[in-house]
This record gives C-alpha cells, structure tokens and sequence, in this order.
C-alpha cells in the first residue's frame, strides 16, 4: 500500500506534463476572475435592490439572491450552457451558441452573485442606525452618507466574508472542466484517458488545489484579522 | 405543453427514481460525515499525539474542491485502498470526505462554546469524561450547532448534483439522460433546476422553522 500511495503521488508523470497542467491553473484564475467581477458586480446592484425603499425593488433583489443561491452550482452551469443559447436561437431566428469559457464565467458568476448579495446586505445593515442619524443630523447628504459614513464600516466588515465567498468561487471553478472549458482538472481527465493512470494525476490535481486553496485562505484569514482589529478601534 | 407531457409527465418515474437517489446519496454522505467529523474533532481536541494530523486531514477536506475529491475517490480510491468499487459508494464518499472536514470544525466550535463551568461541575460531581461529553457537553452543544449542521446539510445536497458526473443515477443524472434522449434541453433542464430549488428552498425553511422551534423550547 505504501508503494501504491508513493506511485500516487509520483512527481515524474506531472513533470512530464508541467506546461499543460500550469496552463489549466491559469485558465482556473482566469475564469475565476472574471466570474469575480461579475458576481461582484451582480451582487452589488441586487444588494442595492434589495436595501430600496421600493417593495417591488427590494422583493425582486430577494428573489435574485434566494434563486442563485438554492441552485445547485452545477445544475446551473449545464442550464447556462445550454438553455439561453436555444431561447436566444428561437427567439431571433439566427443560431446562437455560448462557448464553454462564456458560459462557465456567466454560470459562475450568477451562482455566486447570490451569496455578494447576502454579504453586501449584511455588511452594510449592520452599521448602527445612530451611524446614519448622526451623519443626517451634522447635515450630510444621502450621497455623502454613503460614501463617506456607511462604506468605510460596511466594506471592512463585508470583506473577510467577501474573501471567504471568493474561494468558494476560485474551488467552484473546477466544476468548469464539465463543460470543456480547458482547466487543469480538464486537462488531467484528459491526459489519463491517453495515458490510463488515473492514480497520480488524479492525487496529483488534488494536492495542487490543497496547495493553492490553502495557501490563499491562511492568506486571507491573515489579511481579515487586520481588517477586524481597524474595525474595532 | 405537449412537449412538457412527452419529456417530463411521461417520465415521471425517472424524476421520481433520480430524486430518491439523491436523497439517498445525501442522507449516507451525511450521517458518515457527522460520524467521522464528530471523531475527527476529538482526536483534534482531546488527543495530542494525533492533533497534527487531524488538523491536516480537515484543512484537506476544506480546501480541496469537492468535483477534485469526487474524481480522486473514483479513480484513485479503488486502486489505493480496493475500495469504493460501486460509483454509487464513490459519491457519498467523496461527499461524506468534503463534509467531515466542515463538519469536524463546526462540533469544535460547538463543543468550545458550551462554558467550562458546565465540564468542571460535571467532572466535580463524579461523572466520568465520557458521560460528560455524552450528557453534558454534547446536547449543549447540538443545540448551537443545529444551524450550521443543517446548513452543512444543504451544502451536500447541492453538492450531490456533481455525482451524476460518476455515473450515480441522481435526478441530474436522469435530467442529462432525458436531455440527450430528446434534445428539449429547455424543458427538461428548466424543469430539473426548478426542482432542485423547490428542494433546497422547502429543506431550508423547514430547517429554519426546526432550529427555531429547538431554540425556543430548550434556550
């Protein structure tokens, strides 16, 4: 048993295929930075929503945040893939198809946009309403308020949150590989169905990830620590 | 409508068969995954020889994504240890292993939020260690620990859609089959992710409803 996990975690097969794997990563970051964004920025209008003093606003941006976040991230992806790209087709009669890299940032991103809307809401409901009197009653302008009252508490209390939301993306971005989107668990799928060794490849992909997923959230619970301590005082 | 009678009435049964298959999947990975994160968070907080690897086994389980944990169990497990051989052990497996890392750190946050008085009178009064744990310790810490379990729960069953990936008959599984047999990716696509929502939207309130009928009664 020991000389099969020492075989599983052979470095030789992976070193052989070092470009292709390091390409695959970088399509993960890449992928995960646009879906980022996107959801970032999806988050932040249905959080604004969600906050209006419109009923009809702040029930829609409730009903955007419960529906991406109740979807199965994968179901979504496959529904993303193929479901608009026919209702598009049908509708202007010209045929249209998502390519898999489109497809995977937009599915990601709803998937994910749901939870910024969440996290914004909380950050910024849980500024003390005395916070908001105060500023009204020295004069400042709804604007001013915002900008200048409420975002510097809310966004250092949203961001360990926020970055906690962003390694359930970066971790999500595997899922990508499902609809051929060529990142590196793509690219170990495809290099075993050549070489038919699953075992080290397979490890080897799982290491990687532990490696880097760990790497960036002892980074990020480091950073929060700092973010809280300012918060405080 | 006729195309909805055709892809989805008519194939009730699959639907039906997919959704007991997850069900199944989930509730497994589930239950193993408390045991073995229940046992996982003891040996991190009582056992010190074997903290580090405790430690090291739930930040795996945390930080390795749960599709990369589903294709290392499939693929490498059989060969490393001859077991799961069946995809359908493959799938709670991996979700189970994902599960327990979460799962392990949850019970330790429970356990360390229940005072230390409550330990020391229960030792001071001659129980042993292990009835404090059972009758003390634990329903305490259940008790602060329903949300996030429940929450934990929710995350397996979205999760689970990924096993139809290995081959597990689930309702994802069945809603690809469907699809490639009648091309009406709308319909049966549309109708799959609506279900999946009912599911985890009707799982969730009625966990909502259950924690705070839990709190109300023994906080």
């Amino acid at each position: 048993m020991l000389a099969d996990f020492i075989q599983a975690v052979q470095a030789s097969l992976f070193w052989e295929y070092r470009t292709i794997l390091l390409i695959g990563l970088a399509t993960n970051f890449y992928v995960f930075g646009l879906a980022a964004l996107l959801a970032v920025a999806l988050g932040l209008v249905a959080c604004l929503a969600r906050l209006s003093p419109f009923r009809s606003l702040r029930w829609g941006g409730t009903f955007y945040a419960e529906l991406f976040r109740n979807t199965p991230e994968y179901v979504l992806l496959v529904w993303v893939h193929f479901v608009p790209p026919l209702l598009l087709t049908l509708l202007l009669h010209t045929r249209i198809n998502f390519s898999p890299f489109f497809s995977a940032v937009a599915a990601l991103g709803l998937a994910s946009s749901g939870y910024f809307t969440e996290t914004f809401r909380a950050g910024i409901q849980s500024i003390p309403r005395g916070q908001v009197e105060a500023a009204r009653s020295t004069g400042l302008s709804g604007t001013l308020m915002f900008r200048w009252v409420i975002m510097p508490q809310a966004v250092r209390r949203i961001l360990p949150e926020a970055m906690n939301q962003f390694i359930s993306l970066f971790k999500s971005t595997t899922l990508v590989s499902l609809i051929a989107v060529p990142d590196l668990m793509y690219q170990v799928s495809m290099i075993t169905q050549q070489q038919m060794r699953p075992m080290p490849l397979y490890s080897g992909a799982a290491i990687i990830y532990f490696v880097v997923i760990l790497a960036l959230s002892s980074l990020v619970r480091h950073m929060s620590e700092g973010w809280r301590a300012v918060g405080r005082t | 409508m006729d195309v909805l009678r055709r892809t989805i009435w008519n194939h009730r049964d699959e639907f039906l068969q997919g959704i007991v298959v997850t069900g199944q999947v989930c509730l497994i990975a589930f239950l193993v995954a408390m045991a073995i994160g229940l046992v996982v968070c003891l040996i991190r907080m009582y056992c010190r020889p074997l903290r580090w690897l405790a430690i090291l086994y739930i930040e795996f389980c945390r930080s390795t994504p749960i599709y990369v944990q589903l294709m290392w169990v499939n693929y490498v497990w059989p060969e490393l240890f001859g077991w799961p051989t069946a995809f359908f052990d493959a799938g709670w497996a991996a979700l189970a292993l994902q599960s327990s890392g979460y799962l392990a750190e949850t019970f330790r946050a429970g356990i360390e939020g229940v005072s230390r008085g409550q330990r020391e009178a229960a030792l001071s009064t001659g129980l042993s260690p292990t009835l404090t744990m059972r009758w003390i310790i634990l329903p305490q810490a259940l008790l602060t620990m329903t949300p996030s379990l429940m929450n934990q729960f929710l995350v397996v069953v979205k999760s689970s859609s990924l096993v139809s990936v290995i081959a597990v008959p689930d309702l994802m599984y069945q809603a690809l089959r469907l699809t490639s047999i009648w091309f009406e990716p709308i319909e049966i696509l549309s109708f799959t992710a609506f279900l999946y929502i009912l599911i985890v939207f009707a799982l969730s309130a009625g966990m909502k409803w259950y924690s705070d009928r839990l709190r109300t009664r023994y906080a």
